[in-house]
């Protein structure tokens, strides 16, 4: 069988600040088919950039492997670092930062084509130059292989962005909340544009965000994990998770999404949940890290065991002691006598 | 330089005269714009429309759009580089006097501030003095206005973060940099609220915060709304804040408010291009469906260098040759709604709403 083109394994990353140390990635084990849509979808603190920079290779795992194609990134020889680094490019947030403001948007383009020997002089880099700009529906690229980045749009400049990361012909896309800096009435033609993208080139995103309204709409076909401080608390295909969110913060985040629609926002039922401050990552809460805010939260076990995160059926995963409950996948009893056990040890 | 005059679509009378009662403000042919080094750039554009005693106003907008700048003309608090070039923005006080607003000299600027009218900021961190406590934030405003007693300013502050569902003897004691952004944002909200202002302006009061500090701030600021009755205006790009908070919608544009009505009107038969397309632009979170949307093509324009005519018809699909000679009126096109759009009879919005229950 193919290795996943891009996999963690029971992958860590603390951060060791002044005041003590972050669990910023807590064990999470996940993994991306070429071709396929991965988006990690959280709140501030969940982990999903740290998770990003790992698979980009800018931050090493405390412990656990990444491994691209099979490979484990921190074992790679010097040729397969260099064919890694190709074939993985980052499209990141802020299109006003991203880009050399001296730079026009030629030569942000030519530089890495030369530098990688993908083109034979300048000629050939114009033209390769031109070629991403189309793809990127920027049209015609005349018009903008001589601009400067603030001659652009936002828009425009993320445009830009991800025809820089097409131009050494990658693999995966990282693409760390995107979209989010983007004006409404452009925010879906860019994410059309990376759906057409992927089709047509087959290029793999690992798309991360904090919005589950993008999440549903730029990877209906692929899957979404949920992160929580840390930790993966869900994972499935795309319209299950939105369509039947199972773990009590997954539902709680649907629940809370505003729509563009009086009626229907106004009716919306909402979750309450016990407390609404989210934890300080450097005290994390015992057992599940969700449970001082969780409307299902079980007393004694909840509070004294993590959950584990598994198969609960229909190729959902959740980490979730009363979902794995309901779903007959463990019995109440069982883990609360464990959790009593563990408390007398 | 030709500026064409938009039909009101207000009762108000001419600059000058008092405000009738159940207006408290009345924006007037508003145009103010930025000094660069580029030239002048227009940032608002004969800005017309009331707020009603009691009403919940949004004002949606993306950026460039001109609806902050619009905020801050109100309160005089533009920044040096900016000017009201033209227009009247009058206030009916608590007690019944028409307040000039751009007319107003620092003394009463002052006191019509957090009096009359306050503004909660996108950016709590920026709105808090970084080195007061919260509970000097609030004394410092009350006496600043004259409240000498600081016992009541500070039962009247435990209140108010109470009804933010924040715990004063907590939050009181801290410094801003002490709490979460969810929580700095509930005591602007609250600071806001302190001096009883008619009228509470709120900038973007949700953006950067986290979907369910989001949701905790919506759920806040309607409850308020219930329990104090007071006005709101708040300026925002998210067309789901507008759906869940709003009385009355605005669309704003290249400076211009290009569609307002009630709530349910614009979302539900939007007569102008530019709403239809942002609506139908946000992806839905309801449904079991995936729907394609479709963006509006093209970009927002350059304020230094905007399209004549109507600024939007670049991208208009409706646009016809009138469309870039001559700036369209706000027409009245139903009960209380009005859009700026020569071809507001054609608009239609057919695609269904969220998941397709509408």
């Amino acid at each position: 069988m193919n290795d996943p083109l891009l996999a963690f394994e029971s992958v860590r990353r603390e951060f060791v600040t002044r005041r003590g140390r972050i669990h910023a990635v807590d064990d999470i084990s996940l993994a991306i088919e070429q071709g396929e849509i991965l988006c990690l979808v959280g709140e501030s603190g969940s982990g999903k950039t740290t998770m990003a920079r790992m698979a980009a290779g800018l931050l090493r795992p405390t412990s656990g492997v990444v491994r691209y194609a099979g490979r484990d990134l921190s074992a790679m020889t010097k040729a397969e670092t260099k064919t890694y680094r190709r074939a993985v490019q980052i499209v990141h947030q802020d299109p006003y930062a991203s880009l050399n403001p001296v730079h026009t948007i030629g030569e942000t383009l030519r530089a890495p084509l030369l530098h990688h020997h993908l083109v034979r002089g300048r000629r050939q880099a114009d033209d390769r130059a031109a070629e991403l700009l189309s793809q990127v529906e920027l049209t015609p690229p005349e018009n903008f292989l001589t601009k400067h980045p603030h001659q652009l749009s936002g828009g425009q400049r993320q445009r830009v962005s991800i025809a820089r990361a097409l131009a050494l012909n990658p693999r995966i896309i990282i693409a760390d909340e995107a979209v989010s800096m983007v004006d409404v009435s452009i925010r879906v033609s860019l994410l059309n544009t990376m759906l057409r993208l992927r089709d047509e080139l087959g290029v793999t995103f690992l798309f991360i965000t904090h919005d589950l309204a993008v999440v549903k709409y730029f990877a209906w076909e692929g899957n979404v994990g949920v992160m929580y401080v840390g930790n993966l608390v869900e994972y499935g295909r795309t319209p299950q998770v939105i369509g039947t969110p199972l773990h009590p913060y997954t539902r709680a985040l649907i629940a809370a999404i505003p729509e563009a629609d009086p009626d229907m926002t106004q009716a919306k039922e909402k979750l309450q949940l016990r407390s609404i401050e989210i934890p300080n990552l450097l005290a994390l809460p015992t057992g599940c890290v969700f449970h001082p805010r969780c409307p299902l939260f079980v007393p004694g076990l909840c509070d004294s065991v993590a959950p584990v995160f598994m198969d609960v059926g229909e190729g959902r995963d959740v980490a979730c002691h009363v979902v794995a409950r309901e779903r007959g996948r463990i019995a109440m009893d069982d883990a609360a006598g464990c959790a009593g056990e563990r408390a007398t040890a | 330089m030709l500026r064409d005059r938009v039909t009101s679509p207000t009762k108000t009378s001419p600059a000058g005269e008092r405000l009738e009662e159940g207006i408290v403000l009345a924006v007037q042919d508003l145009w103010v714009e930025y000094r660069t080094r580029a030239g002048m750039m227009q940032a608002v554009r004969g800005v017309t429309f009331d707020v009603r005693a009691g009403e919940s106003i949004a004002l949606i907008g993306e950026s460039g759009s001109g609806k902050s700048t619009l905020g801050l003309a109100l309160l005089g608090l533009l920044a040096r580089t900016a000017r009201v070039a033209q227009g009247a923005a009058r206030f009916r006080t608590k007690d019944g006097d028409t307040l000039n607003l751009l007319a107003l000299h620092n003394e009463q600027m002052r006191r019509f501030r957090w009096q009359e009218c306050a503004m909660v900021f996108q950016s709590a961190l920026n709105a808090l003095n970084p080195v007061l406590r919260v509970a000097d934030h609030f004394q410092d405003t009350a006496r600043a206005h004259g409240q000498r007693e600081d016992a009541r300013t500070r039962a009247r502050a435990a209140e108010l973060l109470r009804m933010v569902q924040l715990d004063p003897d907590r939050v009181l004691p801290a410094f801003p940099h002490e709490l979460s952004g969810g929580m700095r944002q509930r005591v602007s909200i609250a600071l806001g609220l302190l001096l009883e202002p008619q009228l509470l302006i709120l900038d973007e009061p949700t953006t950067a915060l986290d979907i369910l500090t989001q949701r905790m701030i919506i759920d806040v600021i309607r409850a308020l709304r219930q329990r104090l009755q007071f006005t709101m205006l708040f300026i925002s790009h998210d067309l789901s804040l507008a759906a869940e908070l709003a009385d009355r919608v605005a669309t704003m544009y290249a400076g211009q408010i290009v569609e307002i009505g009630p709530v349910r009107e614009v979302f539900y038969a939007p007569k102008h291009p530019y709403t239809v397309g942002l609506l139908d632009a946000v992806p839905p979170i309801a449904g079991d469906e995936f729907t394609p949307l479709t963006s509006i093509p093209g970009s927002p324009p350059n304020l230094l260098d905007i399209p004549p005519g109507c600024p939007f018809h670049p991208r208009c699909r409706y646009a016809t040759e009138i469309c870039a000679r001559q700036a369209p009126p706000l027409e009245r096109v139903a009960e209380d709604h009005y859009t700026a759009c020569f071809h507001h009879d054609q608009v239609d919005r057919n695609r269904p709403f969220a998941g397709g229950t509408q």
